[in-house]
Formats: structure tokens, sequence, C-alpha cells
């Protein structure tokens, strides 16, 4: 099972925490402690961690049991999934790689400043590729068609709710609110540079 | 969306223009400050609320505790407005976990949208539920959850969605699902077309099929051919291929789900599961450039790997996959070495060899100083699974050396590993003791009381080891800097033992007290305790050295400590007493061995391993650990075969015994109620279940009874099916051609067989290869069966068969495999024949019945019928034997592979004015006439269903 999800940038500023099991202490103490574990650790080592220490904040697991942190960087944000042992360490690492991925084809090149306006848009998409912890949709086809199908419907209903707002409303491709947004931090994603 | 709302896109702004954290604290106190005011005043519409929850929700996100909007975000969930709607359900699974209290208030706006007809309302009803849902909400909606997933109209994307909310609710409260009764319903979603749809599914029946092997028994017939399908058979739509691979979380999912299955039987499953097996390992060979291909491709390898090995560890194709593994843990990348270890160690764990990894002990050995820590603990993992007689000098002398410098995080585990190691696979005592001794003196701190308990143990249980122990153990309290279980092991060896090496030189008692007691001065109150005790047994020992220990025990009769006073004063008064009283040889008598006792380590282990209700098929360690454990899993969970055997076997046989001669079906019904009133646990099990399904009624039993005496012919239909058998038979063994009909207008789907027999001791039949799981509108599916007779058996197969047409249907008929089946002809004479009857003799090889029969319409015996009856049953008749035409005589010999050869003797006498027969059945087993005497007694007699 996954037990959470948590996206934070290369200074340690939660961008998304999502936890499917209760927590035991404040999440920023948390994250802080996930990000201390990983920041030290260089670009060459393997994306698996033994995280013995974040059983005070997730309870305490059976001996068999442990968590370990799989996590995967792309340019200025780290991608950070805490499972335990029923999960294969390589199919989460494929699941990051969907969730990127995902978020990608959603906000057309994905930044960093599109999680930070847009995190409710983030958590939709988050919901349809795992739900309470566990694998819901792997197909990026599928989670794409869900993701339009929510903004479609939210569109409607907030062009019911405000005729005069026809056009500006909708989620996806936000692009149109015309925040500035650092472009690239992406680009490297498929080729697999600094994806590791 | 949240760009809809300019007041959140401004605070969102506001906070991140924030340059110090002071500065955003001031920030959003303000804005929550205002929210609670805002919200306090009321009146708000639909959109400010949502506006003013979604600020809630960006605070909540940075890490700040928020405590308003729980109350707007419920009244959100309610809202017709989908995208309020959509926010108010966000908040609720981000800002309440599954104890709140309100989520009282939202399980009937849940219920409303689970029952919605827009299918994108009941998702989000279904996501709120997955994340938050507790026991309450579980027991309210869990029948609309499950009606969702089962429902032929949900789309594909609310049965995924259904289906990990029904696991949510079983985790939270495993007993609102009635999981045994579900089950085949749950199953059969295995085979939906929707590879997202099969996803979800499987991983709701892995989580149930662990509590409840026995009832999803048939997912790993499912499992099976969902593999086949997708990794042999290609068969799969192009949008689920991930880098190439097709799916490989859902190849994952059924490589794990199989391995919480003992291996399977069936000879078709196994040779379609091996072709996986070998197709994934081949297809690892070629390697691609794409990182993510190759990714996807050993995920699913190291999987299939797993899997190879539980099912049997010695097989070629393990062996294959030990060559991977060793390329594995050398390979560039870090992520591969890890989970190469991490598979070798499985291996390792399972193996009845370890030959195969031994030839890479330097290479794992290695890995201990690689860089990455993960990498290292695998390797340490890997080392304590493989690590035996032989190997164990090499392996706990690298430990040690590593244990020097390992990383804090590590040691205490590695102390006790290598304890462990040390005492299991010990070459010699000596070893043993030199190596724990450097463990104690390498990282005492890390150094349980397990460990130097059990050497005290094992020093005092074996003679010839004491005198030696107490040299080295004073060797090496002679360093300067002892550690203090050092101390403790020293005092209780030199005072038990130290009188063995007196006489030696500089090991005089005088040295050795001194050597102690030097170190007493660092040591905490129950060290000293523990001194004081040797000093008295020397006292005892050693009588040159009294006055010294008289003093020490003066002096600690005045410590603050009430213990160490109270044993100095005690200690005192008994080495004061006068030299040739007894009293104190007495009090210090040398230790008696203790008793045989499992080591406290090795228990301290299993402690963990029994505990664990885990998600793991094994543990690490050697296979004896493995095994132990397994047989631990049968103890706790008595919910295997054993019982369900027990419960379902005995009682047919005693009831059939008892009612010999009674007509069958009435005998089957029976034991089929007897097993229904079997209370218990027992009765959840599948047999009971399968046997209550059984098709019973006035067609079903003439089908089956015109079978068992003839080859071909129609064994059951319904308005949707039809089962046809063709059979053949020679000697005990039989192949049975089972034609499955469909005769609606649209395709079975989810089509399922599955066999019992009662026991398969003594009858095995088996598919010839998997059944497919369509059967298209108005076409026919033929199986063929392969049957072989082993012993003398009473009860026919049961064929279940289970299908989606609309809803899901469940048949179970009984195959017309019986004993008769398997005799052959033999040829006797008269004399020959009389010759053999007499030497059987009566009761009880003999079993008689006189039942009445029908006569034909002309008043006659039907003698055509009964001929072909006893032919039918291959019995040979035999002519010229008896002298009234009327009477029938057959002969036959029945063949099985195990018991060998029975024969059987048979005697018809009709009798036509009584309207009576008399059927006389003589076989040199009692067991054989009995039942060949209820088989063919039913056709003949007036019970005949035909």
């Amino acid at each position: 099972m996954i037990h959470s999800v948590i996206i934070f940038n290369t200074s340690g500023v939660p961008r998304l925490t999502k936890f499917y099991t209760p927590i035991y202490q404040s999440t920023q103490t948390l994250v802080q402690k996930i990000y201390s574990l990983i920041n030290t650790r260089s670009a060459g080592l393997c994306n698996f961690l033994d995280a013995p220490e974040l059983e005070d904040f997730l309870g305490r697991r059976d001996e068999h049991e442990q968590l370990r942190v799989v996590y995967r960087s792309y340019a200025t944000l780290h991608f950070v999934f805490v499972v335990d042992a029923s999960e294969s360490e390589l199919g989460v690492l494929d699941l990051i790689q969907v969730f990127v991925e995902s978020l990608d084809r959603a906000f057309e090149n994905v930044c960093e400043l599109d999680l930070v306006f847009h995190f409710d848009e983030v958590h939709h998409i988050l919901a349809e590729i795992i739900q309470g912890g566990l694998v819901l949709e792997t197909n990026l086809e599928e989670i794409d068609s869900s993701v339009r199908h929510a903004a479609q419907a939210r569109k409607q209903s907030f062009a019911s709710a405000n005729p005069l707002a026809l056009g500006v409303g909708g989620g996806v491709g936000p692009r149109s609110a015309g925040i500035p947004t650092p472009l690239g931090w992406l680009t490297g994603k498929l080729t697999g540079v600094g994806a590791r | 969306m949240a760009s809809n709302m300019r007041g959140l896109t401004q605070f969102i702004a506001d906070i991140r223009g924030a340059r110090v954290r002071d500065l955003e604290e001031k920030r959003i106190n303000k804005e929550m400050a205002n929210i609670r005011k805002k919200f306090k005043d009321g009146n708000l519409d639909g959109y400010q609320k949502k506006k003013y929850v979604a600020k809630v929700l960006y605070t909540y996100i940075l890490g700040y505790k928020v405590d308003v909007g729980h109350m707007e975000a419920v009244n959100l969930i309610s809202s017709h407005k989908y995208s309020e709607k959509q926010i108010g359900y966000l908040a609720v699974t981000l800002l309440m976990h599954e104890n709140s209290d309100f989520l009282r208030l939202v399980v009937n706006s849940i219920r409303k949208d689970l029952d919605d007809n827009n299918e994108i309302h009941n998702c989000l009803a279904l996501h709120a539920i997955a994340n938050v849902g507790g026991t309450e909400m579980a027991e309210a909606l869990c029948e609309d959850v499950h009606r969702l997933l089962i429902s032929p109209t949900s789309e594909s994307m609310v049965k995924k969605k259904a289906a990990l909310t029904l696991l949510r609710m079983y985790r939270k409260h495993p007993d609102v699902i009635p999981a045994a009764e579900w089950a085949l319903r749950i199953v059969a979603i295995m085979d939906d077309l929707d590879l997202g749809v099969v996803l979800c599914v499987t991983t709701l029946v892995m989580a149930l099929a662990q509590d409840h092997l026995e009832p999803f028994a048939v997912c790993y017939q499912k499992a099976v051919d969902r593999l086949n399908r997708l990794v042999v058979e290609h068969e799969y739509s192009a949008t689920y291929a991930y880098y190439k691979v097709p799916s490989p979380w859902l190849q994952v999912k059924l490589l794990r789900l199989l391995q919480y299955y003992p291996p399977s039987e069936d000879p078709a499953i196994q040779s379609t599961l091996y072709t996986v097996l070998e197709t994934i390992m081949n297809n690892s060979a070629e390697q691609s450039r794409n990182m993510q291909h190759n990714n996807a491709q050993r995920a699913v390898l190291f999987e299939a790997i797993g899997l190879s090995i539980h099912l049997d560890a010695n097989s070629p194709l393990v062996g294959t996959a030990a060559v991977l593994l060793a390329r594995f843990i050398s390979s560039k990348e870090t992520n591969v070495r890890y989970l190469g270890l991490d598979t070798l160690a499985h291996l390792a764990a399972r193996a009845d060899s370890l030959e195969a990894i031994k030839k890479h002990q330097g290479t794992v050995i290695h890995s201990l100083r690689d860089r990455d820590i993960s990498v290292r603990r695998r390797a340490l993992d890997l080392l304590y699974s493989m690590c035996d007689v032989d190997n164990s000098e090499l392996i706990v002398g690298e430990l040690l050396r590593y244990l020097k410098v390992a990383d804090y995080a590590l040691r205490e585990e590695m102390v006790l590993k290598i304890a462990i190691l040390t005492e299991k696979y010990a070459p010699s005592y000596r070893w043993y003791v030199d190596t724990i001794l450097e463990l104690i003196s390498a990282a005492g701190d890390h150094v349980g009381d397990e460990v130097w308990y059990r050497v005290v143990q094992i020093v005092t249980n074996t003679e010839d080891l004491q005198a030696y122990a107490a040299r080295v153990v004073y060797e090496r309290l002679k360093s300067p800097a002892s550690h203090e279980s050092l101390v403790k092991v020293g005092g209780y060896i030199l005072g038990e033992y130290g009188h063995l090496i007196a006489n030696d030189d500089g090991y005089s008692p005088l040295e050795q007290l001194h050597v102690l007691h030097t170190k007493s001065q660092f040591c905490a109150a129950p060290t000293r305790a523990l001194l004081l005790s040797t000093y008295i047994k020397w006292v005892n020992v050693f009588p040159e050295i009294k006055p010294q220990l008289i003093n020490i025990f003066e002096r600690y009769r005045h410590v603050l400590d009430s213990e160490l006073q109270q044993r100095a004063c005690e200690f005192y008064a008994l080495a004061s007493r006068p030299d040739d009283d007894e009293l104190l040889q007495n009090v210090c008598e040398e230790i008696p061995p203790f008793p045989a006792r499992e080591s406290a380590l090795v228990g301290r282990m299993n402690k963990k391993h029994g505990a664990t209700e885990d998600k793991r098929t094994w543990v690490h360690g050697g296979k004896d650990v493995n095994t132990d454990r397994e047989a631990n899993k049968q103890k706790r969970t008595p919910t295997g075969e054993t019982p369900a055997n027990g419960s379902a076997s005995s009682p047919p046989n005693s009831a059939i015994s008892a009612l010999l001669g009674l007509d069958m079906s009435a005998a089957q019904t029976r034991n089929f109620d007897d097993n229904l009133a079997s209370p218990g646990p027992a009765a959840l099990l599948s047999k009971p279940s399968i046997a209550a399904n059984v098709a019973v009624g006035p067609n079903v039993d003439r089908w089956f009874e015109k079978l068992s005496f003839s080859n071909d012919g129609v064994l059951y239909e319904d308005i949707q099916i039809q089962v046809g058998i063709k059979s053949r038979y020679q000697g005990h063994i039989g192949q049975v051609a089972v034609y499955i009909g469909n005769k609606l207008s649209s395709p079975f789907t989810s089509f399922t067989t599955k066999l019992d027999i009662e026991d398969p001791e003594a009858l095995s039949v088996t598919f010839a290869k998997m059944p497919p799981t369509l059967i298209a509108a108005r076409s026919q599916s033929q199986q063929i069966l392969h049957v072989e007779c082993k012993k003398f058996f009473r009860a026919p197969p049961i064929l279940t068969i289970s299908f989606l047409a609309g809803a899901h249907q469940t048949i179970a008929i009984r195959l017309p495999i019986v004993l008769t089946r398997f005799f052959e002809h033999v040829n006797l004479g008269p004399t020959e024949f009389f010759e053999r009857w007499k030497l059987i003799g009566g009761a009880p090889r003999e079993a008689q019945n006189v039942f009445p029969i029908n006569l034909t319409a002309g008043g006659d015996i039907d003698r055509d019928r009964q001929r072909t009856v006893v032919s039918g049953h291959r019995l040979n008749l035999l002519t010229d034997v008896d002298p009234n035409p009327n009477n029938l005589v057959g002969a036959a010999v029945l063949h099985t592979s195990v018991d060998g050869k029975v024969g059987c003797l048979l005697r018809l006498e009709p009798n036509r004015d009584a309207k009576l027969c008399r059927l006389t059945v003589r076989s040199t087993s009692e067991d054989v006439s009995g039942e060949v005497l209820r088989l063919l007694k039913k056709p003949l007699s007036v019970d005949a269903a035909l």
C-alpha cells in the first residue's frame, strides 16, 4: 500500500502532501525529515530507501512491514512515495513517472508554479491515479480522459452559475490565467535526463 | 480552476511573495481570521464558501494546522454544482480522517451521490470513502458500493473505484463484507475487458484472498490465464502498454497474488504458468536503451523470479533466475543491485542448496561496502540468509570487520544477526566463544542482554569448553578498556570456572581477582552485584584470597544502593562463618546445566515472524526458518484444507455405508444435508457450499444415471446452457470430453470451470489444457478431461461451471465418472465362474439385495434393459453359466493404478411373478461389492429415474 505521496522542491517546501494513513505528528516535521533523508543523497544512488526513521510519524510497523521511501527527482522537484512491502519498488518508480506525465498532459508542459496555483487540480489528477493508497489507473489515456471529464463538468457548472463568465472557466490548460511561469523544468524528463 | 477565484489566486501570490516565514505566517493568520469571521456570520453563497474552503485547503497543504472549514466542506458536498461538490469532497478527504465526527454528517450526501445516475458523482463519492471511510461508513454504504462494482451498467471508471473502495471498507471493517459469499462474483470481474478494472479488482482479490484462500481459489486460474494473455499472447489494448511493457502493474499484482497460494497441482495450469515465467525471463535478456522500459521490464522480472522461487526453488527456471540475479548484483545501476540482492535473499530463504548463491559470495561481501546505505542493508540481509556451516566463519568474520565501521542505524540489527549466525552455524564451540567475545568487545553498546545470557548458557552446558572460556575471557578482561557486558560474562564464567585454570601460570586467584575488581568501579550497580556473587563463589574455592574478599564485602556493606548493601551483608555473614561449616559449600555448589531450550535470540526473531499478518511471502533467514514460519501460520489459521476435508469426507463415508442399498440420490442429499448442518467455521468452507449447489432434479438424476452406464449423452441442460459428455475408458485410464454449449444469443464471459474431487488420492481428474474464458453466442466449447483411477472411490467428481450472462451464474454437476467405468471384461466358463464364486464366499465380501422391478407393457421381465444396464456398467455378460435364461451373470475386473486389480462377479435373478429381483455381487473387496451393487440397483429397480 502507498502510505503517502509528497512533492517538495529542492528547498524542502512542500507542494503536495497526501496521506493515505493517519499521521501522528505535524506534516511539516515529516516533510522536513524526508527532505533531510533525500536531499543528502547524490544522483547515482538508488531510488529506494529504508526508512525506519519515519515510523514515529506513520505509526510503528511490524518488522517485515517496513516502510520504504521511493523517490524520484525532476529538476526542482522531488516526488516521494512512502510505501510498504506489498508494493514493487520499481513499480512505484514507474508510477511516479506516470503521475508526472499525467501532470504534464493536464498542464501542457507543467512547472512548479502550476502545482502551486492549481493545487486542487493536482489533487484531482492524483485521485485518478491513486485511491486510498492503492493504484487505481496507470493508463495515461484513461487518466487524461477522466481528468478532462471532470473539468468539463466543472466548466458546465461554473457556466451555469455565472452566465457572464462563459469561456473564462475551465480547469485544464489554465495558462490563460496569465501567471508567468519559468519553463522547462520538465523538458528533460522524457529522455531520462535528470530523471533518476 | 483556482484561477477562477481571484481572491484565492491573490492569496497564493501573497504567500509566495512573503520574503520570510514570519510574514507568511502573518498573512495566513490574517486570512484565517477573516475566514473564521465570514463563516461565523454565515449567509455565504456557494461560490464564496468554495473560495474560502479552497484557501483553507491551500493553507493546509503548506503544512499549517487548520481548524475551520469542516462544516462548510460538508455543506459543499450536497451542492448541485459539480465545481462546488468537487472542492467539498477534496476538503473532506484532506481535512478529515476516518474518526472525524464530521464524517457522520456526510454519510447521507455520499449515499445520494452513490445512487446518482451521473457517474462522475459516483466517482467523487467513492473516492471520498476510499480515502477517509471508517467502520461506520463501511457499515452504512457497503451494499451500495458492492452494487456499483457488480452492476453490468456501471462504467469502467466507476467499477475501478468501487473495487478499491470495497477494499478500503474491508480493511477497516472486515465483517461487513461477506467475502466467501461474494467471492465468485468478484473474481469473475478479473475477466473484464478493461485492464484498468482488472487491475483494481485484482488488488481487491489479493486482499480478500489472503484471508479467505479457499473461496477465492478460482482466482488462481484467472490470474494465470490473464498473465498468459498479456505476456505470451500479447492480447491487450495498446494504451495499456507502458513503454512497450503490457501493464507492468497488473503483471506484478498477478504474480504476487499467485504467491499467496500453494503451487497448483493442475498440470494444465502449471505448464501455462511455466511458459509465462519463461517468457518473462527471456524478455528481460534484451536490454533496451530506454530507462523506463527497463524499469518496467525488471519490475515484472523480479516479481516473476519471486514467484518461480515460490513454486519450486529447485526448478531449472530458478537456475536461470540465479544467473540473471548474479549479473544484477554487479550491475552499474544502483536500483538493480538493490533489487538483485533483495531477490537473492528470497532465493536463499527458500532454496535447498545455497551453492548457486555462494558462488557470488565475494560480490555480496563487496556490496557491504557499497556507497548507498540501502544497498548495504540488503547485502546484510542476504549474507544473513545465505550463511551456513561451511561459510559461517568467513561471513561472520566479514560482518564483524564491517560492524566496526557500519552505520549506527545498522549496528543493533547486525549484532543480533551475527549472534544468531554464530550460534547456529558454529563449526566448534571454541570458535563460538571467541566470536561472541569479539562481538561483545567490538559493539558492546549494541549487544542486548540475550547475547551474553546465551554465552553463559552454552558454556555451562558444555563441559569441555569451560576451562577454555575462562582463559579467553580472562585474557580479554586484561585489556584496559572492556565493555560492561564483557565484565558480566567474565564475572560469571570466572566465578564458576575460574578454579579450573587457577593452577596455570598467570591465572592465579589473586590475579583473577585483581583483573575483575579493577573493572568494577566503572560498572553500574547490577554488574557490581553480579561481581559480588562471583566473589562469594571464590571464597568457597580460593581460600587463599578469602581475607581480601571479606574486606571487599565489608566495604560494600556501607554503600547506598540497597540491593548491593543487602547482598554484601549476606555474603559477609556467609564468608565469616567457621571454615568447617558446610553451608557455604552447599550454597556455592556448581551450577547445574541449564535445561535445553530454544535460544532466546532465535526466539526473539521468531516472535517477530510469528506475529506478522503480513503481505510478505517469505522472511530473511535460511530455509528452516521459513518452513517453521509456514507451520506456524498453518497453526494460527486453521482455515486450510485439513479441517475442510475432515468434516466433508468422513460423514459421506459413514453415511453411505449406513445407507447402503438405499437409492443413491437420497444418500447424496443426505450427505449434503449433513454437511450443511455441521456447525462451526467449516460450514463456511467451499466443500459444503459446492455440494449444496449441485444441481438436482429428476432430469439431472436421469441424465447422470443414464451416463453412468453409457459413454455419450447429455449431462445437463437448461435454457442457457447444455453440457454433453463423450467418454472413453481403458483400464484405469479414461478420457472424457465435456461439450459446453451456449444457447443464448449473447456470449458467456468470465467462463470458469472447476473440478472438485473428494479424495484426490483415489481419483484424479484434470483438464488437458486451461479452459477458455469466453464462449461465444450459440457456440460450443470442448474440454478434454484426463481421468485416472488410483484406488477405490465412491463419490463422483463435481464440475462447477460459472459464467457471466447478465448476472453471475454457477452450476455444479456430478460427472458420471463412477467405479464401474474402470471395469474390463473377463471371460469365464461355467466351471471357472462357480469356482471363483464359491472361493469368494458370502458376506462380507458378498453384497446382496432384493428389490422390486417394473415389468414391460406386455407383463414380462424387461430383459433388454437389464442387459443394457449390466453390460453398460462394463461387466461381461456370460452365457451358458446359468441354466435359467432370465438370469444374468457377469464378470469384470476393476483396474486401479495404485491398488491393482479387483475381480468382480455378478448374478441377477429376476422373478416375474413376484415383481422382484435379487442382485448378488461378489468381489474380493467388500467395498467394491457394495459400490457395484449400489450403482446397478438404482437403474434396475422401480426407482429408476428413466
